[in-house]
């Protein structure tokens, strides 16, 4: 008996080995487990931002930009994502992601190519109205704002497992937060790890996130970030909805929302639709799909 | 009276309709825009209004079945009202006060998608190439340059009814047909307008020299199946480098005056050419030194492409010759210190021959003409463009330079900024500032620095 629960323990290690050496597989849904490393917790956390478990995912949505005399400045869009984890080319998703409203940026369009290799950068195409054109883009650098939001580019698409190291510090039941826009308090309660996310880049934006991860779905619901001086300077608050697709639950992000403590300026970007495995084309997330825009 | 109620209308409009989703239904969206331009003529100080021009656009969007079959339709309307208070335009004010003939449909077509086909089909504009401001392969449609290359790419080109077929056998790859009957001419501003070439000041002046007995036939291509255009474009990857393979057939848009014998008879005739050429586009997206650079390339052979050739002196046109000539491109864009992107050009266009050399005529009159200025034009002429853009408070603050210049010791210099006052209202401000000699592209302009503002009230 003793034998076989050792073998048990044995294979269960290994599998473990193998899951969490490499990347984890595409398409399926992970949770973080009692006695997980923060590493362990962090590549969970990743691979739900990303919604790696589906294969493609459709949203539509808003974003407001509120500076700290209430002045909002509203953005419709509407984005797909399709999740190829292909070792062939090397690319895990492309996304397309493309301005609905107001008419002054309607029609504007982003596809973006990321690759399993996170050293490697994104391929970015645009489409320009003003130039009925599509572009080449050089990628957007990591700490540059994302569409003018309060998040950086690397808060919304490009920071990856790895960029940083990982502390667990504590496991505690989260406070809450309070919603700005929706006047809500969400996810009052809910068991966290807690986990201290150090940048590798010297001088970089940010010295330390503290980043907390629901325990149960393991998304990253909270985080804040602070200066080399030890100030915090920002926070973003991310709310998940549980969707069942075929017996399986995929968190999606549905709310996200944050302030730059400095400036007061605030940012709430909110899915108001989303389609999960649907069936998207790839064909649908190239150069040639993005100049036939019509706007 | 006309432009009143149009101003009237755009305002009320943009007003009662402050956000863009209440036009927009399941199947049907409409939206608008009202753009105000105010120029200022630098060298005139405060009397110096070269512009003030209201346009109203307005752009409807139909899914007849659901995203596979679509119609769209763009419109502008633009009133000048400058030509109501200065004078000194009067005699350009016929061409320039308002939108000419049907330019005021700027789109108006079928989108229809069946698995790996596409079809636009309709009045429409089709950009190819990587180039930014440089039309190598952008030839595609004729340009509008009654106000010389300032308003967007989009705003220049002309229009025209075509059928725009693709057709995608394998992923990243597409194959574009064009069949294009239509066709309109590139247009320029008239004599006394801001922007008028000097060739196109220099015959008004010959003209009233000669009371007004100067007649030019225009000899466009007859409206038959033989006269349209055709075009190709082949597009796909290698690795994650994209090129195209481009191939126009049809008649150049773009004809000089040529006076028949010693006659007040000036012919404008139309002729036929062809454009080979190719793009490409990669960014150097490893680990590396190159690591975020985004190279693009545009190169084309022009094969009898119609080149006027005369004395540039007197700027006068003696005839017209159909050569072989090169046009290329190389970009380089760069983000730099967090959003600062910095994007380079440097483009040659390489005519076949320095002079015409033609024993039957004089030395002095074998020069190839700048098609502008009707100044000489350089066997091969070196031309450079950087761009610089960066933004404030949250992408809402938008200055951007552009510096496009000749190895001629002659460019223009176009800094602006936008400032995004709400959603729906957004304010630019910027210059024109042309340098160089007056025999050239831009140095022709150098007494026409130009000041600005567009407020656009979009709904």
């Amino acid at each position: 008996m003793k034998r076989k629960v050792l073998l048990v323990l044995a294979m269960i290690t290994l599998a473990c080995g193998y899951l969490f050496a490499g990347e984890l597989e595409y398409f399926n849904v992970y949770k973080p487990k009692a006695g997980m490393t923060a590493d362990e917790i962090m590549q969970i956390k990743y691979f739900n931002k990303y919604t790696l478990f589906a294969q493609d995912i459709s949203f539509t949505g808003k974003a407001y930009f509120i500076d700290k005399s209430g002045s909002t400045r509203e953005r419709a869009t509407a984005r797909k994502r399709i999740n190829l984890g292909r070792e062939s080319d090397g690319i895990a998703y492309k996304d397309y992601t493309v301005f609905t409203g107001p008419t002054q940026v309607k029609g504007l369009c982003n596809l973006s190519w990321t690759y399993l290799n996170s050293d490697k950068q994104q391929d970015v195409w645009l489409w320009i109205p003003s130039l009925k054109k599509v572009r080449k883009i050089s990628a957007s650098q990591s700490d540059d704002s994302f569409l003018g939001s309060d998040f950086t580019v690397e808060d919304i698409s490009t920071r990856r497992f790895g960029d940083e190291t990982y502390k667990l510090v504590k496991e505690e039941n989260f406070k809450g937060f309070t919603s700005d826009f929706y006047k809500k308090t969400y996810y009052k309660d809910t068991p966290c790890y807690v986990i201290e996310a150090t940048p590798k880049r010297a001088n970089w934006y940010y010295a330390k996130r503290l980043v907390w991860v629901d325990k149960q779905y393991g998304t990253n619901i909270y985080e804040e970030k602070y200066d080399s001086k030890g100030q915090k300077f920002q926070y973003i608050f991310r709310w998940y909805e549980i969707h069942n697709v075929s017996s399986k639950e995929y968190p999606i992000q549905m709310l996200l929302e944050g302030e730059n403590l400095r400036s007061g300026h605030h940012t709430v970007i909110i899915n108001e639709t989303v389609e999960i495995d649907k069936g998207l084309s790839e064909q649908e997330f190239t150069e040639g799909a993005l100049s036939r825009s019509r706007w | 009276m006309f432009k009143r109620i149009l101003i009237i209308f755009a305002l009320v409009t943009a007003i009662s309709l402050p956000a863009y989703a209440e036009l927009t239904g399941e199947n049907f969206t409409l939206t608008g825009a009202f753009k105000n331009e105010t120029g200022m003529r630098l060298k005139d100080s405060l009397t110096g209004l070269n512009k003030l021009k209201n346009t109203l656009e307005l752009a409807g969007e139909y899914d007849i079945k659901d995203d596979d079959l679509v119609f769209f339709i763009k419109t502008k309307y633009g009133y000048d009202s400058m030509y109501d208070t200065r004078k000194k335009y009067d005699f350009a004010e016929h061409y320039m006060r308002h939108t000419q003939r049907s330019d005021w449909l700027r789109d108006c077509y079928i989108d229809y998608t069946k698995d790996q086909w596409f079809f636009r089909l309709g009045k429409q504009q089709v950009a190819w190439g990587q180039a930014d401001g440089i039309t190598i392969l952008d030839r595609v449609n004729p340009v509008d340059l009654s106000e010389y290359w300032l308003p967007d790419m989009s705003d220049l080109r002309i229009p025209l009814w075509m059928a725009n077929i693709n057709y995608s056998p394998k992923l990243n790859a597409n194959l574009q047909i064009l069949f294009i009957p239509d066709f309109e001419a590139s247009t320029a501003a008239p004599a006394g307008a801001p922007y008028a070439f000097r060739s196109v000041t220099a015959f008004d002046n010959a003209n009233k020299l000669a009371m007004h007995s100067l007649q030019v036939q225009n000899r466009f291509p007859g409206k038959q199946f033989d006269n349209s255009t055709f075009g190709l474009q082949w597009q796909d990857m290698i690795g994650d480098l994209t090129y195209t393979l481009n191939f126009l057939n049809g008649y150049y848009y773009n004809a000089r005056t040529v006076r028949i014998g010693t006659s007040t008879l000036y012919n404008r005739s139309f002729k036929r050419w062809r454009m080979y050429g190719g793009s490409i586009n990669k960014t150097f997206t490893n680990p590396g030194p190159m690591q975020g650079i985004t190279m693009r390339g545009d190169f084309a052979y022009y094969n009898d492409e119609p080149i006027y050739y005369g004395n540039p002196s007197i700027a006068s046109t003696s005839g017209i010759k159909r050569w072989d000539n090169i046009f290329w491109l190389i970009g380089f864009d760069k983000t730099f210190f967090t959003n600062w992107l910095a994007s380079f050009q440097f483009s040659q266009y390489i005519y076949q021959d320095s002079k015409v050399k033609d024993a039957g005529i004089t030395a002095l009159t074998q020069y190839p003409f700048n098609s502008y200025t009707y100044g000489a034009q350089d066997q091969v002429e070196n031309i450079f463009t950087l761009k610089i853009s960066t933004d404030f408070k949250n992408e809402r603050l938008k200055p951007e330079i552009l510096w496009s210049f000749t190895d001629d010791n002659q460019g223009r210099i176009s800094p602006k900024a936008t400032y995004e006052i709400k959603d729906n209202i957004w304010l630019t401000l910027g210059m024109h500032y042309f340098y160089g000699s007056e025999y050239d592209s831009n140095g022709q302009f150098r007494d026409e620095n130009q000041v600005y503002t567009t407020l656009k009230i979009t709904f």
